[in-house]
């Protein structure tokens, strides 16, 4: 288990992470989500030991890491640019640890030639890196990660260096390659769609501050502030302007078609395959909406939304308002 | 496109390549035809110049010899500083490295002729003179600052990922240094070298002051005894010869390392 106690970093007399307390379960993956510039970087290299904290603690399995430098922290980490060693070949490059550390040439070549066989690197053994495709390196990288016997996975952004079409093919090799061990994960990201797919909890980071922490159906249903509201979930969720001069927020598949309702134009339409996005104008200010692909095209219609759907927040501090 | 480039390249050859081809000709010629123009074709070449320089007392080699020690213990001894030094500045804050950078900048750009009396009281004082070894000493102090300003970029192209997973992968400072971090910057270590080497090996004003042993003498010194040797001619052929064997080890060497070279004055083009 991974426990950090009031984790706090600055440059100069600016603090970019500020008292991020979180506890990670053995086998259980959180992801440390927000926008660049967060302190999502910063928390992760703090408790990999690259950088100190200015305040708190890190404990791992009940021991704490604090006077431990970053080469005893026994944590396996994956960089967003995966950091393979480009003078080593693959093998050599998982093997470097394992030979500082002192094990038996034979121990060393049975772990690497299965850890080879995990990731399905057995024929790009003697390659160097640069010989790779992005995929095939960021595999090298998980298997370096997976070598290193850790009590801890860090993933920094593992898959943002990835098109699309590699990201969906990586997500259920990274499942069952790490997130599916004994160990906690910290996974960082700034893509929401990621996070929720893969974490079982979620922390919302924002000015080095956690905005919320909560599993991924907690976080859509019921955003804690404005700022994780507008964050998670796509497309956005709708920001509507009422007639009392208070916002709420509405998520684009609880609109509905209605004869009683707010009057919008279509402005926009953008087709998904199995159904369509709408972009409308209204008084209330514009929205998104989803409708079924063979919804007939129309210029104007009226929408509506029950009131249990409708997301409030304090206009000054961005909390969330529960209804009475 | 493709004929008037090689054209350029071709006149661009001969005029940094021709006063070289001069000088090993004029090695070549006999003493007489260098001055008389009307000496028939046949009987202009010799190998005098060479066996004079040769079968001297001491012999040149002695001084290629020389010139080669004293080079290799200076090579040797800057980059034993100027690596672990580079490495350590690399890890401080950005202002520190400027401020630092800044410094050895100045010092690089110092005249260092301007330091050579001091250098030479001291010598006196610590009885250094007439000692090859001892005038390695100045030689490092004084490339150490350029080497270190080519390491400190070479480290700084490094990005910063490699180190940190070579760290959690278990790798101490020395480890660290050993098997990630020398391996990737030895282009620019041996163009390093080079230049710190070619430094020790054309050094005139100390070796002149530092080193009066005639079996001592570096290259340059005892090229200049060879080419002020006499008051009423100047011997043109054996300084070209001279010429030429002092310039045979560098080549060589810079043939030997021609790619690390190439790749070092490139780095920051090239990406992992």
């Amino acid at each position: 288990m991974l426990k950090l106690n009031g984790l706090g970093k600055r440059y100069g007399s600016r603090w970019i992470l500020r008292d991020l307390n979180l506890e990670i379960q053995a086998g259980e993956c959180v992801a440390l989500l927000g926008p660049s510039g967060c302190g999502k970087s910063t928390a992760l290299r703090l408790i990999a030991g690259l950088e100190q904290a200015d305040e708190g603690g890190i404990e791992l399995e009940g021991r704490c890491l604090d006077a431990t430098p970053a080469e005893q922290r026994r944590i396996g980490m994956v960089f967003q640019s995966y950091a393979l060693f480009p003078h080593l070949s693959v093998r050599d490059n998982l093997d470097l640890g394992l030979k500082i550390r002192g094990m038996a040439p034979a121990e060393r070549r049975r772990r690497i030639d299965a850890v080879l066989q995990t990731v399905q690197l057995t024929h790009q053994a003697e390659r160097r890196p640069q010989q790779l495709s992005g995929g095939q390196r960021q595999r090298v990288a998980l298997g370096r990660a997976l070598l290193r016997d850790p009590s801890l996975y860090l993933l920094d952004e593992p898959m943002s260096n990835l098109d699309a079409q590699l990201r969906d093919e990586l997500r259920p090799e990274l499942r069952r390659l790490i997130l599916q061990g004994p160990q906690p994960v910290l996974y960082v990201t700034h893509d929401q769609q990621e996070a929720m797919a893969l974490a079982d909890r979620i922390a919302v980071l924002r000015h080095g501050r956690i905005e919320q922490i909560g599993t991924p159906q907690d976080l859509y249903h019921h955003p804690a502030t404005r700022f994780v509201a507008g964050f998670i979930g796509r497309p956005q969720i709708n920001w509507l302007q009422q007639a009392d001069g208070s916002t709420v927020g509405v998520r684009p598949e609880q609109l509905r078609v209605d004869e009683h309702g707010l009057h919008c134009r279509v402005i926009g339409r953008e087709w998904l395959g199995a159904s369509q996005q709408l972009l409308l104008d209204s008084d209330a200010g514009t929205l998104r909406m989803l409708m079924p692909a063979d919804w007939p095209a129309s210029r104007e219609l009226t929408v509506t939304w029950s009131p249990e759907d409708e997301h409030r927040f304090d206009p000054v501090s961005g909390q969330r308002i529960s209804l009475p | 496109m493709k004929q008037p480039r090689s054209v350029w390249i071709a006149l661009l050859l001969i005029w940094s390549l021709l006063p070289m081809l001069w000088q090993l000709v004029s090695s070549f010629t006999s003493s007489d035809a260098l001055v008389n123009a009307e000496v028939p074709f046949q009987q202009r070449w010799t190998l005098e110049h060479y066996r004079d320089l040769l079968s001297s007392d001491p012999p040149f080699w002695r001084y290629l010899f020389n010139s080669t020690l004293v080079g290799g213990l200076t090579t040797a001894l800057t980059l034993l500083l100027a690596v672990p030094a580079a490495y350590a500045v690399t890890q401080l804050s950005a202002t520190s490295r400027r401020t630092i950078r800044t410094l050895v900048a100045a010092a690089a750009l110092f005249p260092y002729v301007l330091l050579f009396l001091a250098l030479l009281e001291l010598a006196r004082h610590f009885g250094l003179g007439n000692s090859l070894l001892a005038i390695a000493f100045p030689y490092a102090g004084l490339a150490l600052p350029l080497a270190l300003l080519l390491l400190i970029s070479a480290f700084e192209g490094l990005p910063k990922d490699l180190d940190d997973a070579a760290r959690l992968e278990g790798l101490g400072l020395i480890h660290r240094l050993r098997w990630v971090l020398l391996p990737l910057i030895a282009p620019a270590t041996a163009s390093t070298a080079i230049l710190v080497f070619l430094f020790a090996w054309n050094e005139y004003p100390i070796a002149l002051t530092w080193l009066s042993r005639d079996d001592l003498l570096t290259l340059p010194v005892a090229m200049a005894r060879i080419a002020g040797s006499s008051v009423y001619a100047v011997p043109y052929g054996a300084y070209a010869a001279a010429t030429v064997l002092g310039s045979l080890p560098l080549l060589i060497l810079v043939l030997l390392c021609q790619r690390q070279i190439v790749a070092g004055l490139t780095n920051g083009a090239v990406k992992g």
